[in-house]
């Protein structure tokens, strides 16, 4: 905890204090009258998959700079979102069935909206392994794919609208019962939270991961003019 | 000169209009349809698992997650911490 910054810890224990308090909320909200207890899920299923989103845009931003502009800090800025983003995705994709079993007495439908958010969540994993396993020109095929996962992005958000689907439409954040909104808004901001600190916290370890290749190369280099 | 109808007639004329509309309302009265449930409703898909699972899932991920980057940074800082020393040790000039 001495490494960590102030506003890092301020973040670490307001996500603490988040999660006590946002259980209670979710479950003083009202229950839904045709779903019931698992409509309950929609209060982190929805901020897991818009910080999926977040991780992506991120990702995408990094790559950017990293692409154009050469940056080493946008290039750790990307990995950081990238592997945000396969965490969320992962949230989402698991929370999503586990509310369809109950609502719509299947775990899996090759809907529109979960079809698109798969192949979203599959290209930030292509974006890791092209990392990972790449080779010298890793991080630039990398970084393409990145951009690439960023322009699905609207196409996941509005597939719901475009094609017809059984999942609830974008208006359901709208639209939302009064009642609902305090254990939403809780859990959105939680989750955004716990988003930021992760994202930090991944950045510092690349960043010290940087330096330290840094210094490896000082001490070859040293032990190289001592040796002649 | 018209003739009328007799009164039976007109009364066998709008039975046999009244059973030719309900006969198939009345075959598929006699098919075994939906039974009444006995007892309370019971639900065989429990919901409250289903929330406790997709609520844990996220939070042990996080926990996993965190843990491991911070093992990561441990272990980083540990080896920054050794190579710098070795470097002053050297006597390299400190960046």
């Amino acid at each position: 905890m001495k490494s960590l910054g102030g506003g890092l810890l301020l973040a670490t224990l307001l996500a603490v204090a988040g999660f006590l308090v946002v259980p209670h909320l979710i479950l003083a909200a009202p229950l839904e009258p045709v779903m019931g207890v698992v409509q309950k899920i929609f209060y982190f299923h929805v901020p897991c998959s818009i910080m999926l989103f977040a991780g992506t845009f991120v990702c995408a931003a990094g790559s950017l700079a990293f692409l154009f502009k050469g940056s080493e800090r946008g290039d750790r800025l990307a990995l950081a979102g990238g592997e945000l983003g396969v965490l969320f995705g992962a949230f989402a994709l698991v929370t999503g069935p586990l509310w369809g079993r109950k609502a719509w007495g299947v775990y899996w439908q090759w809907d529109a909206r979960l079809t698109t958010a798969l192949l979203l969540f599959l290209i930030l994993v292509a974006y890791l392994l092209a990392r990972k396993y790449g080779g010298p020109g890793g991080r630039k095929l990398a970084a393409a794919l990145g951009l690439f996962a960023a322009v699905d992005v609207p196409l996941v958000y509005k597939s719901v609208d475009i094609w017809r689907t059984i999942h609830p439409k974008t208006t359901v954040v709208r639209t939302l019962d009064p009642a609902m909104r305090p254990a939403f808004w809780a859990s959105f901001v939680l989750i955004a939270i716990v988003f930021g600190v992760l994202l930090t916290l991944r950045m510092r370890l690349e960043a010290a991961r940087a330096q330290l290749a840094e210094l490896r190369l000082e001490a070859e280099d040293l032990m190289e003019a001592q040796r002649s | 000169m018209k003739l009328r109808p007799a009164p039976l007639l007109i009364l066998v004329r709008i039975l046999t209009v009244i059973i030719a509309i309900a006969a198939p309302a009345l075959a598929l009265a006699l098919e075994p349809g939906f039974e009444k449930v006995e007892g309370p409703i019971a639900d065989n898909v429990p919901a409250v698992p289903f929330v406790g699972i997709a609520y844990g899932v996220i939070w042990l991920g996080v926990l996993i997650y965190v843990l491991v980057v911070a093992r990561g940074l441990a272990r980083v800082n540990a080896d920054l911490a050794e190579l710098r020393r070795k470097l002053d040790g050297a006597g390299a000039p400190r960046t």
